[in-house]
C-alpha cells in the first residue's frame, strides 16, 4: 500500500472506533473481533520508516545481455559518457546495468537494435585490432565510433544499419546517465547537462482491471521515502 | 437508481464537449456529460520529482504507450495505456493515436496555438478541385471564433495574410529579435510571409475546458458529469428509431450502467466519437462514418544556430516565435503537391539537445556551452489530404478493457504528404542558409500519421447527405437529436492545429441546438 492510500485508509478508519462503539452498544451480542480493533493507533503522526532506493544500495542482476555484450556496452557507455570534472560518467552512474533493465523490458525491435549493435562492435574491434571492444584504447574505439555519428532531429534517429545504433544508444547512454542520482548529486557542469526534474504524475485511480493486467506490471518506484517532517519518537524505556 | 430523462447527453469533457456543456447550460438546458476517465487533482496526484527517482530514470515505460511520442516517465501515467484500450493497424502503416482521459481531455495538455482556417481551406475544393468543400465559409464561423478567442485570451499581431485571418487578439507588439528580423529579411523576397505566433493565454497559465468551459457550465447549475464512465453504445428509442441516451460501463468496478437523455453529443475526440457511432451503428446512412481520416504532417524540420548569438549572446538575439503560413498553392501553383504546409520558426533559447552534434564526450560538452540558447529551429505543419480509403473501422473480434469492439486504422500518407515534406525541407534550409544560420541537422521524413495529434475528419459536414455525415450545423443527416462537435467533423484538414476551429464549430452547433429544442424542433 502507498503511503498515500495508507493515511487516506488511516483516516477513514478514524471514525471508525467510535461507530464500533456505537454498534456494541445497540448490539452487545457480537464479541470484538480481537483484543484491539486493527489499525488502531495509526495516524497522521506514525513514523514512516526511511529507506534507500535499492539501486543505490543493491546490485542488479544481468537480464538481458550477454557478459560479453555487457562488457562491450560498458567499455562503450565509458568511451562515449566519460567523467567530465566533477560529474561522473556513464559506468558511475551505474548506466550499463540500468540499460539492461530498460532494453531487456523493451519491445523486440529496441532489443534488437542493441544486441546486433554490441555484438557487431565487438566484431569490429577485433576485426581492426584483434581485440574485443571492452580492451580498446580511447583512441582506438574512436576510431571504430566517430565515422557513425550523427546529428539528427528528435524522433528520427538515423535508419543507416551501424549508424542507428551507435547514435540510439548514445543518446540513451547520455540520458541515463545525465538523469541518474550520481550525475543529480554532482555540481553543475554546463550547458544542456541537468537532470530532467518535472511534475511527475502518480497512476491516477488506477483502474481495478489494470493492476490485474499484465500492463500494469511496472516495477516498484525507485526513490527511497524521505525522512518523514516530524521527528522519530523516543520512548522512555 | 436515477430513471430521469436529461435534456442533452454531452459524451466526453475537452474542448467541444466543454464548449457544448458551457453553452448549453447557459441556455438552462439540462446537460449530462460522461467522462471515460478520472478527474486529475494535481496537487494529490503529481508532484515535482527528479528523473532519478522515477521508475525508468524518466524514460517512458517500454511497451505501454509506446505510439505516443510525447510521452516520457514523467507525464506516462496521463496518456491512455495501449494494452488497455488497444487499436490495430497493419505493421507497415503505423499510427500514433494519442489519447488523454483525463477529465477534460486533450484540452489538459496543448501547444496553444490559436489559428483559424480561411477559405482556402473552407472552401479547398473550389480552389483546386479536390476533395469537398465545407457547408461553411470563414465568414459564416468568424464570429464564433472572435468569441472563443476572448475566452481563450488568444495573444497575436493583426498581420495575417489572407490565408491566415486576422482575430480578436490580445495584441503582440513586442519588436523581433535579431535572429527572426534575418529570418524575416531572407523570406521576403521569396514572398514567404512571417507573422507573429498566435496562441492562447488561457488564465493561470492553463487554456483547458477544465478552467475556461466548465466552470461556467457548474455556475448555472444545470450540469451533472459523471467520471469514469466509459461509453459502450449509443441507445435508441425502438418506437422513433431516435437516439435516447447510452450503456456505459463504470471504469473502475466494470457495472454495467445507462442514462437517459433527448439528445445525444458526441464530443469524445475524431476516433472516439466515430468508434462510438460505428459500436453503435447510427447515423451511417451515407457509408462514410470512419471515412476520409485526416491529420497533419509533423516530423520534418531543421534545426539551425545563431552565429551571433554563440557564447551566451542571446540578449536581443534569440527568443521570439514566429509562424508562417502556409505559402504554396496561393499566388503560385507547385506542380508538386496540391494544399501547403506552414512552419513554426522559433528562436529559442535553451539548450540544444546533444543529439544536434556529431560529438561525444568534452568535444561534445564544450559544443554544447559554445551553441547554448542558439537554436532556430523550423518545422513543418502540413495539410494531409482527405482521402476516402484513409478510414477507420471497428476490429472483427478485439476488444478493451471492457469489453468495447476496439478500432482498426487504415492510412497513409501518399507522394503529396512526402513531397510536401521534402519541399518544406528544402525550403527551410534555403531560408536558414540566406539568413546566415548554420544547419545543425534536418529531417524530411513524417512522423506517423497521427503524431499531430490533429487527427481529423471520420464524421465529416456536408450539405448532401450522400456525401457526407453531418449537415452544417454539425448535426447528424439521418438523427436529429445527434451531434458530433469535436474534430470528426471538419471535411478537410488544413494546416493550422484545429483547436480553436473545433471550439468555434462546438460553440456554434450548440447555440443551433439549443434555439431548435426552443422551438421544440427537437
Amino acid at each position: 500500500m502507498r503511503r498515500r492510500d495508507f493515511v487516506r485508509a488511516v483516516i477513514a478508519v478514524g471514525a471508525a472506533p467510535e461507530a464500533l462503539l456505537g454498534q456494541q452498544q445497540a448490539n452487545p451480542a457480537p464479541p470484538p473481533p480481537a483484543p484491539v480493533p486493527w489499525l488502531l493507533g495509526l495516524t497522521e503522526k506514525t513514523p514512516i520508516p526511511h529507506v534507500e532506493a535499492a539501486e543505490q544500495v543493491a546490485a542488479g542482476t544481468l537480464r538481458f545481455f550477454t557478459p560479453q555484450q555487457m562488457a562491450t556496452l560498458t567499455r562503450l557507455s565509458d568511451v562515449l559518457v566519460p567523467p567530465l570534472g566533477q560529474k561522473p560518467g556513464a559506468v558511475q552512474a551505474q548506466t550499463p546495468m540500468f540499460l539492461d533493465f530498460l532494453i531487456g523490458s523493451s519491445p523486440e525491435e529496441r532489443k534488437q537494435v542493441y544486441s546486433e549493435g554490441l555484438d557487431w562492435l565487438d566484431a569490429e574491434a577485433k576485426k581492426k585490432f584483434n581485440l574485443e571492444f571492452a580492451k580498446l584504447t580511447d583512441g582506438q574505439a574512436d576510431a571504430l565510433l566517430r565515422p557513425w555519428l550523427r546529428s539528427w532531429i528528435r524522433d528520427h534517429p538515423p535508419t543507416e544499419k551501424h549508424a542507428d545504433f551507435v547514435n540510439i544508444a548514445h543518446d540513451d547512454i547520455r540520458t541515463a546517465t545525465v538523469n541518474s542520482k550520481e550525475w543529480y548529486a554532482a555540481p553543475d557542469a554546463g550547458a544542456g547537462s541537468q537532470t530532467e526534474v518535472e511534475l511527475y504524475w502518480s497512476p491516477i485511480q488506477p483502474d481495478v482491471s489494470l493492476e490485474k493486467a499484465d500492463s500494469a506490471s511496472l516495477p516498484p518506484h525507485v526513490q527511497a521515502e524521505p525522512k518523514a517532517a516530524h521527528s522519530m519518537p523516543s520512548y522512555p524505556r | 437508481m436515477s430513471s430521469e430523462t436529461y435534456d442533452v447527453l454531452i459524451i466526453g469533457s475537452g474542448h467541444s464537449g466543454g464548449m457544448a456543456a458551457k453553452i448549453l447550460t447557459e441556455y438552462g438546458i439540462r446537460c449530462i456529460m460522461l467522462n471515460a476517465g478520472p478527474v486529475a487533482d494535481v496537487t494529490h496526484d503529481a508532484q515535482r520529482k527528479p528523473a532519478y527517482e522515477l521508475p525508468y530514470r524518466g524514460f517512458r515505460p517500454p511497451g505501454r504507450i509506446e505510439h505516443v511520442y510525447q510521452s516520457n516517465g514523467f507525464n506516462a501515467n496521463v496518456w491512455v495505456d495501449e494494452q488497455q484500450v488497444p487499436y490495430t493497424f497493419e505493421p507497415n502503416q503505423p499510427f500514433n493515436w494519442v489519447r488523454v482521459r483525463l477529465f477534460g481531455g486533450r484540452s489538459l495538455f496543448w501547444s496553444r496555438q490559436s489559428f483559424r482556417l480561411s477559405d482556402y481551406e473552407f472552401k479547398a475544393k473550389s480552389h483546386d478541385g479536390f476533395g469537398e468543400d465545407w457547408p461553411i465559409s470563414h465568414a459564416d464561423l468568424a464570429p464564433y471564433y472572435s468569441r472563443v478567442e476572448g475566452l481563450f485570451r488568444v495573444t497575436g499581431a493583426q498581420d495575417g495574410p489572407p490565408q491566415l485571418p486576422n482575430g480578436n487578439f490580445i495584441l503582440d507588439d513586442a519588436p523581433w529579435t535579431l535572429a527572426l528580423r534575418h529570418f524575416i529579411d531572407a523570406a521576403k523576397p521569396r514572398g514567404i510571409p512571417v507573422c507573429k505566433q498566435r496562441m492562447a493565454q488561457g488564465r493561470d497559465g492553463l487554456a483547458s475546458s477544465v478552467n475556461l468551459l466548465l466552470p461556467d457550465a457548474e455556475r448555472t447549475g444545470k450540469l451533472t458529469s459523471i467520471a469514469n464512465a466509459v461509453v459502450r453504445e449509443i441507445t435508441v428509442d425502438r418506437n422513433t428509431g431516435l437516439p435516447n441516451g447510452c450503456n456505459f460501463v463504470d471504469r473502475l468496478t466494470h457495472r454495467e450502467m445507462n442514462v437517459k437523455a433527448r439528445v445525444a453529443v458526441l464530443a469524445a475526440g475524431t476516433l472516439e466519437s466515430t468508434r462510438l457511432l460505428l459500436n453503435s451503428k447510427l447515423a451511417n446512412s451515407s457509408g462514410l462514418v470512419g471515412r476520409y481520416l485526416m491529420d497533419q504532417v509533423y516530423g520534418p524540420g531543421v534545426l539551425a544556430s545563431v552565429p551571433e548569438a554563440r557564447h551566451g549572446n542571446i540578449n536581443g538575439v534569440m527568443g521570439s516565435a514566429s509562424i508562417v503560413p502556409r505559402f504554396r498553392n496561393i499566388g503560385t501553383k507547385t506542380d508538386k503537391f496540391l494544399r501547403g504546409y506552414a512552419f513554426n520558426a522559433t528562436a529559442s533559447t535553451e539548450a540544444i539537445p546533444a543529439r544536434n552534434f556529431a560529438a561525444y564526450g568534452a568535444e561534445l560538452q564544450r559544443k554544447m556551452d559554445e551553441y547554448n540558447g542558439t537554436g532556430f529551429h523550423i518545422t513543418i505543419m502540413g495539410e494531409v489530404l482527405g482521402r476516402y480509403e484513409n478510414h477507420v473501422r471497428i476490429h472483427k473480434d478485439r476488444k478493451d478493457a471492457w469489453g468495447i469492439p476496439v478500432l482498426h486504422v487504415d492510412t497513409k500518407y501518399t507522394d503529396n504528404e512526402f513531397n510536401m515534406a521534402k519541399d518544406a525541407v528544402d525550403t527551410a534550409c534555403e531560408l536558414a542558409e540566406a539568413a546566415g544560420f548554420e544547419i545543425l541537422a534536418k529531417n524530411d521524413q513524417p512522423n506517423p500519421p497521427g503524431y499531430s495529434i490533429h487527427e481529423v475528419g471520420t464524421c465529416r459536414m456536408g450539405n448532401d447527405p450522400k456525401k457526407s455525415v453531418l449537415n452544417k450545423f454539425s448535426q447528424s443527416h439521418d438523427h436529429r437529436n445527434l451531434f458530433v462537435v469535436d474534430g470528426a467533423q471538419f471535411t478537410s484538414a488544413g494546416w493550422q492545429n484545429p483547436t480553436m476551429t473545433i471550439l468555434s464549430l462546438a460553440m456554434r452547433a450548440s447555440e443551433y441546438l439549443a434555439g431548435e429544442m426552443m422551438r421544440q424542433n427537437i
